[in-house]
């Protein structure tokens, strides 16, 4: 994440904003996907999930985005790009989604500073809202949940060597995740 | 406490006092509006208050085009859709809703599918979806509670999915808010007491919420020192206009407050209530507030604390301690209004079935007011607060 920023700082330009909110989004994505395989916490959560359900995550108004899909009581991660989702969370500009996606501030700081919007039911919103959390508990470094986390999460010793796990395979995953083309 | 960043707006034109209904006709008109429906419902015409709507129009070129006043508490898909059709057949071009929460919803419902001359309102659920200009809109509240004359949201139920429907978006505002003393007298104690603890509700989530900001905080403690002065002589003493034109104002200001600094989890727990308990909305929101407010205590004894004068309790000293005298207040109150009208403190004398706490747990946390509570939230804290609320005060 560190080297994300300075990447930020270094590039300044929107363009350079952009690629980075998108190579965070591809981890989260791809994470997520890895993750609902795995954590007991993020499979109860999803639990509740239609099946075939599609979920957006991205920037207002025409991405980076990624998406992911409700598939066999697990998570697909779809692709990058905007598509047609049931439910679509939308940074309002590209310094808010990096503020959030970088670990600098929580979701729920966003949402009160008015910095989201949520396109479709608000109870789906909240479900995805927790779900992303525990896919960041596998991202992010403990000083940045500590930071922007009502409450920090608690890890499981299952929790902390999938974390291992996740941050092994993250570069691989990202470059397969490239690969995919958008969803639906 | 000075917010690293805030957005707030308010864009009611508010008429607030002695005889602010005869201003109907005449608010039209600078809408550019001559024909009116008016949406109400039948405790509304029941208490009489239709006659003074009706008598504003003497003299007046405006019409009324159409009454509908079969409104359901709290509003439905079906009926909006149904309402949007008779707008457009009586050729109306105004809508005026008279009533409590559930009109008003009913109404921006309404609103949202003439404008955007879209008939399925599943797809505008959400923030900040509704792209064409409302049509005029006039809100005549006859509660004093929602302030849901002056918010930017509207909550449906889609009774055959069974599902609340909300809808947050600027355009969902009032043109006009007009508040008149006739409007609210004929209110019964037990919903002004209801409603009035609602108002306190959004007053004090909003004050201590994540979101709150300097401007919303004035809204918020004019509220709270109107309800503080006022809200039990209203019960008491439903003729006193001085005390029901106080409540009027003070749910206008926690109306304005907490459209810009929203809720927490005491509304998140009053909407899954009501969602499947049927219990009104102001009832739950009485029975939760204590105990929302001390879930929320270590993290916001310091700003509890600063109403302390409010709620006539000793300032100063150790914050911790203010805030809990500010909550024992708020019991306090609500024991007076339960000694008074039998308004319910727990969710047994609410008529809610035990075996319904862990559904009410679980749909609360899929309400988006949780984000805004100070403190996360998770099932077990949820169902702890509702196991407390079920049979203690
Ligand atoms: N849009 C918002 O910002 C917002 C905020 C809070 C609550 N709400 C919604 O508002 C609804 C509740 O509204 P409410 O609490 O105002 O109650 P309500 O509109 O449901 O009315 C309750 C009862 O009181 C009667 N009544 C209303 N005014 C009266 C009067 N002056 N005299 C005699 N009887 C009267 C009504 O006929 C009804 O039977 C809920 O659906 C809730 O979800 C909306
Ligand atoms: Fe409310």
């Amino acid at each position: 994440m560190d080297g994300l920023l300075s990447l930020i700082k270094r590039q300044g330009s929107s363009g350079g904003k952009k690629a980075v909110a998108s190579v965070a989004l591809l981890a989260l994505g791809s994470t997520f996907e890895m993750v609902s395989e795995h954590s007991s916490e993020l499979k109860k959560e999803i639990a509740d999930w239609q099946d075939g359900v599609v979920m957006l995550l991205g920037v207002f108004p025409d991405g980076p985005a990624m998406s992911v899909k409700k598939e066999n009581g697990g998570i697909r991660f779809l692709g990058m790009g905007m598509c047609d989702a049931d439910l679509k969370v939308l940074f309002k500009n590209l310094d808010s989604a990096m503020m959030v996606l970088t670990g600098q501030m929580g979701a729920h700081t966003a949402f009160a500073q008015c910095r989201a919007v949520v396109y479709g039911n608000l109870g789906a919103g909240m479900q995805l809202s927790r779900a992303l959390n525990i896919v960041q508990k596998f991202i992010l470094p403990s000083f940045m949940l500590n930071r922007t986390f009502k409450r920090p999460p608690v890890f499981s010793s299952d929790d902390l060597l999938l974390k291992a796990r996740v941050m092994a395979t993250l570069a691989p995953r990202m470059i397969s995740g490239v690969m995919r083309r958008q969803c639906l | 406490m000075n917010p690293e960043y805030y957005e707030f707006f308010c864009s009611v034109k508010i008429i607030s006092g002695k005889k602010a209904l005869s201003n109907l006709p005449y608010e039209m008109g600078l809408l550019g509006a001559g024909n009116a429906m008016i949406i109400t419902d039948q405790g509304v015409v029941g208490a009489g208050l239709l006659e003074h709507v009706k008598a504003a129009f003497d003299g007046a070129t405006q019409k009324i085009g159409v009454v509908f006043d079969q409104t359901p508490i709290d509003s439905s898909v079906k009926v909006v859709n149904e309402l949007a059709a008779l707008y457009r057949e009586k050729k109306c071009d105004c809508v005026v809703a008279v009533g409590g929460g559930s009109c008003l919803d009913t109404a921006k419902g309404v609103n949202i599918v003439i404008s955007e001359g879209n008939g399925d309102l599943m797809a505008f659920q959400g923030m900040d979806r509704l792209t064409a200009a409302p049509k005029p809109f006039i809100a005549i509240p006859t509660t004093a509670g929602t302030g849901s004359e002056v918010t930017a949201a509207a909550v449906i139920a889609d009774t055959e999915r069974g599902v609340k429907m909300p809808f947050i978006s600027q355009k969902l505002y009032p043109h006009v808010a007009l508040l008149d003393p006739r409007m609210t007298l004929t209110m019964p104690p037990r919903i002004t007491a209801a409603t009035g603890m609602d108002a306190l509700t959004h007053a004090l989530e909003a004050y201590y919420g994540i979101q709150k900001n300097p401007v919303s905080d004035s809204f918020s403690l004019t509220a709270i020192r109107l309800i503080n002065r006022y809200l039990i002589t209203a019960v008491k003493n439903g003729a006193d206009e001085q005390a029901r034109m106080a409540m009027a104002n003070a749910s206008l200001c926690a109306g304005i407050a907490f459209s810009n600094s929203m809720v927490g989890i005491v509304h998140a727990l009053a909407h899954a209530t009501g969602g499947c308990c049927h219990v009104p909305h102001g009832v739950a929101n009485t029975i939760y507030l204590p105990w929302g407010m001390e879930f929320n205590l270590e993290k916001r004894h310091e700003i509890i604390a600063e109403l302390a004068p409010y709620f006539g309790v000793a300032a100063g000293g150790d914050p911790r301690a203010a805030a809990s005298g500010v909550i024992r207040a708020v019991r306090d109150m609500r024991r007076e209004l339960n000694a008074i009208c039998k308004l319910p403190l727990t969710l047994k004398d609410a008529g809610v079935d035990e075996s319904k706490l862990e559904h009410i747990a679980k749909s609360s946390l899929d309400d988006g007011s949780i984000t805004y509570n100070p403190e996360e939230v998770t099932f077990e804290d949820a169902l702890a607060i509702l196991k407390k609320a079920w049979d203690k005060e």
